[in-house]
């Protein structure tokens, strides 16, 4: 087994907001190993971005807390150090991709300024001319054409795949061990979006780190994950290796979004009438019902998953393969 | 009366660009460069390329919202790019327009029941009270939504509701035709499937004809008969959807295809990645406009613009070297 780089446990992030307190994250258990991708599906509102920004401890706080649990990297709880203990790691140790490549990168800044900035933080034993270098050398490592030249560049100047790839070339300056990507490619194209997944896959194998992959789209998931880890309204519900997943999903939540994926089969037979759909739509956090996160919108929902058995457990179901509810499907 | 609702011939928009202290036109971005295609009654024609290759000025220029350049738009037989405001107008009651955002598209300040009526009281339909309450209920039935609705703002709606509501506005006319511009990019997975399925049971219900625009090909490819591909202003391939999967002959739409990750692990991944961006509409390259990303481009590719080329009918696309089908 691969080196055990993240352990985080029964994380528990609330938000105070003007109608009272939110769970927006209730008791996930993640794991990521070295040179493996970790997969955190879910739709808008299920907690997968604030879930990533508590590991790098980028929520807000107030109105954020992380009310409980503990985030282990390597052999440090990331939730029990000084911040600007925290600054060393950051950004060196843990690096982030955001989703939109057109907002995280300052505008006034030449791209070359802000690769460097990263390096005179955390390796200042390098010369400014050697940071330069260093610079250029990122951006030819994620293919961008004539790194010199581009490097005195603006983000402005550049399209929104090169601006994606510089901000993969930022995260990556200082060989992080754990890189988490929140969306990476929605903003972008499908034909860039290949590009970024070929790349981000091609530096993995060379760097060996570890990467956490956020994204509602299970296809990217199934091309570039290892394990997928499954999110609905604040709690992981499934998490299996990538292809029990897709085969035998056991959770009626992760087979209603696998189902509900307009697939090209239809072509070589007659296309179906109708895709299929998860009835509803995800609850208001602050309306969860009683029991089931998922019971109002489960076909499979019986008086147990409505209140009576309590809240169902996220359980093994043999091969490292966890399900919470009460009636998974064979 | 021909069996095509819509007739688009060589439809052109430039947009000029203005430069040096005058303001003097010092260029055109060329967004839609000579596209024509038709729609029958009833059909759906999708409409897929990436960003920036001039789909929504299509979309738009079909329905008049862009002033198109040159080129017709023959509409139920009459070329709509003549008419007049006051006959454009009428003509708006036969055609509408669904947008991407559903949180953009709505007026905070107005109620859904007013958000509905707007259209009606422009075209003068309904006007007795009791009658247009009738209908306003019977708009939110066919989108499924709850009769409350009326009274309620578009903030106390979720985005899949949201884009009910957007489109029960456009089925307030009782359009023939409707331009759906991005219609599910903006919502999640289980929601968009949810507005998939409902625009199909109108189109079945009303005998709506759809173009079907997005950059996602796998909702394009299930909701459309056919399907035209967009590469920089140009149309590059139309086929039957059933076709085009398989039988691509354009390389970028081979490409544009092969790029879309499939939600399944164990398949065997043959992906024809393509080097570079798009290049800039302003100043696109010679000849093929695809051909600096094209692993079969010739010097002919470099020096031509292709013709369109077509075979068996309904499939139409402009390259000297197709892809071969393997039998």
């Amino acid at each position: 087994m691969a080196e055990k780089i993240l352990d985080v446990k029964d994380l528990v992030v609330e938000f105070n907001t003007d109608r009272g307190k939110v769970t927006a994250v209730n008791g996930v258990n993640l794991e990521v190993f070295k040179g493996k991708t970790l997969g955190l599906v879910g739709e808008s509102g299920s907690g997968k971005s604030v879930t990533a920004l508590s590991i790098m401890r980028l929520i807000p706080t107030p109105p954020g807390n992380i009310a409980a649990g503990e985030i282990k990297f390597r052999d440090k709880n990331l939730l029990d150090i000084p911040l600007d203990h925290m600054r060393e790691i950051r950004g060196n140790k843990v690096a982030m991709i955001f989703q939109e490549p057109m907002t995280s990168l300052n505008p006034v800044f030449t791209v070359g300024n802000q690769i460097e900035e990263v390096l005179e933080l955390h390796q200042k034993e390098l010369s400014p001319a050697q940071r330069k270098e260093k610079a250029i050398e990122m951006l030819r490592l994620v293919g961008i054409p004539s790194p010199e030249q581009r490097v005195e560049e603006y983000p402005h100047q550049l399209s929104g795949g090169m601006r994606q790839r510089v901000m993969i070339a930022m995260s990556l300056a200082c060989e992080p061990d754990l890189l988490i990507a929140d969306e990476p490619t929605t903003a972008l194209d499908v034909t860039i979006q290949a590009q970024i997944l070929e790349l981000m896959k091609k530096l993995q194998t060379e760097l060996g780190m570890g990467i956490i992959m956020i994204t509602h789209d299970l296809g990217v998931v199934a091309e570039t994950c290892d394990d997928v880890a499954v999110m609905y309204c604040g709690q992981i519900v499934e998490t299996a290796d990538v292809e029990t997943l897709f085969k035998h999903p056991q959770h009626p939540y992760t087979k209603g979004l696998i189902e509900s994926i307009p697939s090209f089969d239809s072509t070589t037979g007659a296309k179906k009438d109708r895709l299929p759909t998860i009835e509803g739509m995800v609850p208001s956090l602050f309306e969860l019902p009683e029991g089931c996160n998922f019971q109002g919108r489960c076909a499979y929902a019986s008086e147990k998953c409505k209140g009576s058995g309590g809240e169902p457990k996220l359980e093994s179901i043999g091969n490292e393969h966890l399900v919470r509810c009460f009636h998974p499907l064979a | 009366m021909s069996e095509y609702l819509l007739e688009v011939q060589n439809l052109c928009k430039k947009f000029p660009i203005k430069g040096g202290i005058f303001g003097r036109e010092v260029g055109a971005v060329r967004a839609v460069n000579d596209v024509s295609f038709k729609i029958k009654k009833g059909e759906t024609l999708g409409l897929v390329g990436e960003s920036g290759c001039g789909k929504t000025t299509l979309g738009r220029s079909i329905l008049r919202l862009i002033e198109p350049t040159s080129g017709s738009v023959i509409f139920n037989g009459q070329n709509i790019v003549d008419f007049d405001s006051n006959q454009m107008r009428e003509m708006r009651r036969k055609m509408q327009i669904i947008f991407q955002d559903p949180y953009a598209s709505l007026n905070p300040r107005m109620t859904v029941g007013g958000i509905l009526s707007e259209p009606m009281d422009i075209h003068k339909l309904c006007m007795d009270k009791s009658e247009r309450r009738k209908r306003l209920l019977q708009l939110l039935d066919q989108v499924q939504l709850p009769q409350d609705a009326l009274n309620k703002y578009p903030h106390e709606f979720s985005g899949g509701q949201r884009q009910r509501i957007c489109i029960a506005r456009a089925l307030a006319v009782e359009p023939e035709f409707i331009v759906c511009d991005e219609p599910v990019s903006a919502l999640d997975v289980s929601v968009q499937a949810q507005v998939v399925n409902l625009l199909m049971d109108l189109q079945k219900d009303l005998g709506l004809t759809y173009l079907f625009i997005a950059h996602d090909l796998k909702v394009v490819e299930y909701i459309s008969s056919r399907v035209a591909v967009m590469y920089l202003g140009n149309m590059v391939e139309v086929a039957e959807s059933s076709e085009l999967y398989g039988g691509a002959r354009h390389p970028y739409t081979k490409a544009l295809f092969s790029a879309i990750p499939k939600p399944d692990p164990t398949l065997k991944k043959e992906r024809i990645l393509l080097e570079g961006d798009i290049p800039s509409p302003m100043n696109p390259p010679s000849g093929c406009h695809f051909h600096p990303r094209c692993w079969n481009a010739t010097d002919e590719c470099r020096q031509k613009y292709p013709e369109v080329k077509a075979e068996s009918g309904t499939h139409e696309y402009r390259c000297f070297n197709p892809i071969q089908l393997q039998e």
